[in-house]
């Protein structure tokens, strides 16, 4: 309860004026260090500075990313870097978080003064460091921001590296569905949806061209991110009795869909799960191989992905980390084809400065090892996914045809309990 | 019809297992008055020890059981000790459930390091497999944890009724300086208390490693519900706690079958906030002066 | 007990806010007003705690409610557009006056109950707010997160006007905080503080006084939501309502000195920045919430009341003890003198 401090008022405050000068000195002496920080010179290395989520919820898919990032660096500079010069890395780690994001991206840009910013993992945390990089004019290539709000921000020095807009990652499962004869598909459908930027629109896109299609919504229900426990979902859906459920989902609660499914014993038609069935490893490993087969999903990229650059990115990646091909995470290769796009705009400019890959990016179609790309003039991709399908017991392109390995397989094979 | 049926069986299930972390907390609370607000986070550990124990070495996670359950009492008999017992002032009560608070941060942190925060869970072969009885499903493994818990919440029982320990463990909820005049050790009572409280959060933990996908940030969940179960039950009746478990759990089933699954949550803190407003005492809560 | 408005803390006020005030003008970096913004905000938002948990004695574990609730308002409010940019900073004082009166039914509700059921429920209404903010989505974003559109601010003096609204905030904050303890209402809040029923008994107007002390530190905290809501530019309801945000305020004013008037702002000067230097020298940053249980656990049991009330009481103690020993000598001498002066009397 001390309110007043006793102690001699004059001794005090010539410590208070003592103390107030250190800081005052040290202030001063931050402000004049920073002040004398060197610019890279054009001769120097291409400095490249990005934030990911090492730490927190998004620790693994940062993980991910980073190992994307530092393959293509490395495999770029035994290339001889871009332009002749090294690429150095500068990759801090935002522990998940939009402030340290936002922090993270200025202290790059300001402070550490990189040439170039690549972007962070997860809608979430591309929102505030776009906004950051767009202030201070620099590109913003980024592998995992997707969802809507990132592109309703309307700004122009952005581009998305997968196919197209994450909400649009069902789009092409409508499309199979509705490329059906009428007779042959689905009379009723079923949605659960989780309640996140990317995964309920995903969901909400294919039940708008259903319904408009006359395919009759039988159960509709959205669900907040921490739902451990699917079953009184799964009984709602079981009660309706769907031809089709399609699950706007992320991982988990799609590996705890099916295995509510299983366990009551409900095989629909035709499952679509927007997540966690793309997942080569994770996805066998949590509902069993045997459960796998005909489930479908979608994705820009997968270890039997046929897309040009691939293997040789597969043989490399397992050069430098081990492991096998199917337990490469998309988000690296995602990672990897941001840096793509890099050396690809040096290539045929011949500069690398933050303008002309805004100017250059914008125009043409640019391959990646998520297939070619080009943008709308607020960083939306124009492409579309893949539809792949678990077929003995493996991950494979179904439509469109013209990249399928394999037709769909339709009704879905039971499940194996 | 059927729907609301399948969501009461659900809840009741669900309920069994809630009714076992509860009774944990609620006995702390009754013997230190203090709020473990790092209930919620033991079970996490104790679900993470089970899955360790489960992916590593094989051991079933209903068997891990035996080994998790006192490997957690001697963790919160040590925790006490260090951490709760050295506390004095005048604000003893508000440091206690600060400290516990820590000590809820410390585990997700340690757990965090240790773990990641990918969601996990525990997927014995059996998880998938379930009766159906009368055109209701009954998961396996939510029956026999609801059967488990009742077993456990009988052992607490016959701890409390039958033992000496129990026996000094009641004298001292229901009033603690007679206790100690009795020749109690309120030091030991609290420590061998707190342990038994972790301990129930480890058996609790192994169950709901198996039925819901967790991280290390799923106590928030977890906690906000036990605190709703145990002030409507009636801080310090661990009776209370188990009637308040399956109250809560049923509730909550009904709205997330009825309305939607993103208010079941709520139905908790709507209930929680009735409780203090209308019966601050909860069910079965014994009527103090003071806090409540 | 009035506090006197001492010339030494006059100073210690001046320099401080001087310093603050002329590092941007005197070319501070931007990654040091970056962190600087943050500091001052948890200094704000520590102090305006510390009003009810300290001085009033009702420790909030939920506090951050408010604190996401004046940045919804404030991002809804300036969703589509801002204007030359400064104008929404004129909406502050409405959004804190109105998140005060809002609060004051809440505080009412709960400062029924004491202690640690009061804990219970204020975390219970963090949940409910948070629930609420993912839930509403229309009005929300939901899980989207909702945005504040950017201010169309010169890059190079980006975060001046952020950085100078937060220092004004906790100047508020810290004048209050100074004006309380001068006035009749510190002392009632200490007598409540002490014992709230004795204190109603001796004819407290305990009730007034504890909602004033809520609603006063609610509306500051919503204030500082919204300077946070427009300097981030897009805000989601995990983050908006984040319990670490509260263990980060309560830990501030705790480390520092819960109750004084400098202390939380010196715990957020020490917390803030070394969180920072964690973040980027050692990148796992997975350890901050570790780090953060291992000083809470060590300011509870070593130091509960707090850097500040520590120190002074050790300076008393040795001041009493100076005054002690100049006391003994002064009576040792007298004594000297009376034996010698009976001795010239016998000699």
């Amino acid at each position: 309860m001390q309110l007043r401090i006793h102690t001699p008022e004059v001794r005090r405050s010539r410590r208070v004026l003592a103390a107030a000068g250190a800081v005052l000195a040290t202030t001063l002496a931050l402000v004049g260090c920073s002040a004398g920080s060197t610019t890279s010179t054009s001769k120097g290395p291409l400095k490249i500075g990005i934030s990911l989520s090492l730490t927190g919820d998004f620790s693994d898919s940062g993980k991910s990313a980073q190992r994307g990032y530092d393959l293509w660096a490395s495999v770029t500079n035994k290339a001889g870097g871009i332009l002749g010069r090294k690429v150095a890395l500068t990759i801090v780690d935002d522990a998940s978080s939009p402030d340290q994001v936002v922090t993270n991206y200025t202290d790059l840009i300001t402070q550490d003064k990189v040439d170039i910013v690549l972007g962070p993992y997860s809608s979430l945390l591309t929102v505030p460091a776009s906004r950051v990089a767009s202030r201070y004019h620099y590109s913003f290539i980024e592998p995992a921001g997707g969802g809507p709000t990132v592109f309703a921000q309307k700004l122009s020095n952005l581009f998305f590296v997968q196919p197209a807009p994450t909400t649009a990652g069902g789009d092409v499962f409508a499309d199979y569905i509705l490329s059906l004869p009428k007779d042959k598909r689905p009379k009723t459908a079923a949605y659960a949806k989780l309640d996140d930027p990317f995964s309920a629109p995903i969901a909400a896109n294919i039940q708008k061209r259903f319904e408009a299609a006359g395919i009759k919504t039988v159960y509709d229900q959205t669900y907040p991110a921490e739902t451990a426990d699917m079953t009184p979902i799964v009984a709602g859906i079981v009660a309706a009795k769907p031809d089709v459920v399609v699950g706007g989902t992320q991982e988990g609660d799609a590996f705890a869909q099916i295995k509510a499914m299983i366990q009551q014993k409900f095989n629909p038609k035709w499952l679509f799960e927007a997540n966690g069935a793309n997942s080569p490893g994770d996805f066998p490993a949590a509902v069993g191989k045997a459960n796998t087969e005909g489930v479908f999903s979608s994705a820009d990229w997968y270890a039997d992905s046929t897309i040009a650059g691939s293997k040789a990115f597969i043989a490399d990646y397992i050069a430098k980390y081990g492991g096998t091909a199917q337990q490469i995470d998309p988000t690296s290769a995602e990672a990897y084809s941001a840096g793509m796009l890099l050396q690809e705009v040096a290539k045929k400019t011949g500069k690398i400065d933050n303008a002309t890959i805004i100017t250059t990016l914008h125009s043409g179609t640019w391959p990646t090892l998520v297939g070619n790309l080009s943008w709308d003039k607020y960083g939306a991709p124009k492409g579309a996914y893949l539809l792949i399908q678990w077929i003995n017991g493996k991950l494979t392109t179904v439509y469109p045809a013209s990249k399928a390995q394999a037709s769909p397989v339709a009704p879905k094979p039971h499940w194996a309990g | 019809m059927h729907a609301l049926i399948q969501a009461i069986i659900l809840g009741i299930l669900t309920g069994g297992v809630y009714a076992l972390m509860a009774s944990g907390q609620t006995l702390i609370f009754g013997i230190m008055k203090v709020v473990n607000l790092a209930q919620g986070a033991l079970v996490v550990l104790g679900a993470y020890l089970t899955y360790t124990l489960f992916t590593t070495l094989g051991i079933d996670p209903f068997l891990s059981i035996i080994i998790t359950t006192p490997l957690l009492f001697l963790v919160g008999i040590g925790l006490q000790w260090a951490l709760l017992r050295p506390l004095h002032g005048e604000d003893v009560a508000q440091l206690s459930l600060l400290v516990t608070f820590a000590i809820a941060l410390a585990i997700e942190g340690a757990l965090s390091v240790g773990y990641g925060a990918t969601l996990t869970n525990i997927q014995p072969s059996y998880a998938n497999f379930s009766w159906t009885i009368f055109g209701y499903q009954v998961s396996l493994v939510r029956f026999v944890a609801f059967v488990l818990s009742i077993v456990m919440l009988g052992v607490l029982y016959f701890i409390l009724r039958r033992t000496k320990f129990g026996r000094s463990v009641r004298a001292t909820v229901q009033n603690p300086m007679s206790a100690q005049l009795l020749g109690v050790n309120a030091n030991r009572v609290s420590a061998l208390g707190f342990g038994l409280g972790a301990a129930t959060a480890a058996a609790a933990g192994s169950v709901f490693g198996m039925l819901n996908s967790f991280n290390p940030g799923s106590h928030y969940d977890l906690i906000s519900r036990l605190l709703t179960i145990v002030v409507l039950g009636g801080l310090g009746s661990i009776g209370g706690s188990v009637v308040a478990a399956l109250i809560m759990g049923v509730a909550s089933s009904l709205v997330s079958a009825l309305a939607s699954p993103i208010w079941s949550d709520f139905t908790f803190f709507i209930v929680l906030l009735l409780v203090l407003l209308l019966r601050p005492r909860g069910l079965f809560g014994a009527k103090t002066r003071g806090a409540l | 007990m009035k506090r006197a408005i001492t010339r030494i803390g006059v100073v210690r006020a001046g320099v401080f806010f001087g310093l603050l005030i002329l590092i941007p003008i005197l070319g501070g970096p931007v990654w040091l007003l970056n962190l600087l913004i943050f500091t001052v905000m948890y200094a704000a938002l520590s102090s305006s705690w510390n009003l009810l948990g300290g001085l009033a004695g009702y420790p909030s574990l939920g506090h951050v409610a408010f604190f996401g609730i004046g940045a919804y308002a404030f991002a809804i409010t300036f969703s589509s557009g801002v204007g030359n940019g400064f104008s929404p900073f004129l909406a502050l004082p409405v959004i804190g006056v109105a998140v005060a009166l809002l609060s004051l039914p809440i505080g009412w509700v709960s400062m029924r109950t004491r202690a640690d059921v009061f804990a219970i429920v204020t975390i219970t209404f963090l949940f409910i707010t948070q629930t609420l903010a993912f839930n509403l989505t229309s009005l929300t974003g939901g899980a989207q997160g909702t945005s504040v559109a950017p201010p169309p601010f010169d890059v190079s003096t980006y975060d001046w006007p952020f950085y100078y609204a937060m220092l004004a905030l906790l100047a508020v904050a810290m004048g209050i905080s100074f004006y309380f303890s001068r006035s009749k209402i510190g002392l009632s809040l200490a007598t409540v503080r002490a014992d709230e029923d004795k204190a109603h008994g001796v004819g407290v107007r305990v009730t007034a006084v504890k909602l004033i002390a809520f609603a006063v530190s609610s509306g500051l905290v919503a204030m500082v939501g919204c300077v946070w809501a427009y300097y981030v530019g897009f805000i989601y309801p995990q983050f908006a309502v984040d319990p670490l945000i509260t263990i980060g305020m309560v830990l501030m004013a705790f480390l520092g000195g819960k109750g004084t008037l400098w202390g939380p702002v010196l715990g957020s000067f020490i917390l803030v920045p070394a969180q920072e230097f964690f973040a980027q020298t050692f990148g796992a940053s997975e350890l901050y919430l570790l780090a953060y249980a291992a000083v809470f656990l060590v300011i509870m049991l070593f130091l509960p009341r707090g850097i500040l009330p520590s120190i002074s009481e050790r300076l008393r103690r040795r001041k009493l003890a100076a005054a002690g020993d100049a006391r003994d000598a002064a009576q040792l001498a007298e004594s000297k003198d009376a034996v010698a002066a009976s001795k010239t009397e016998v000699a």
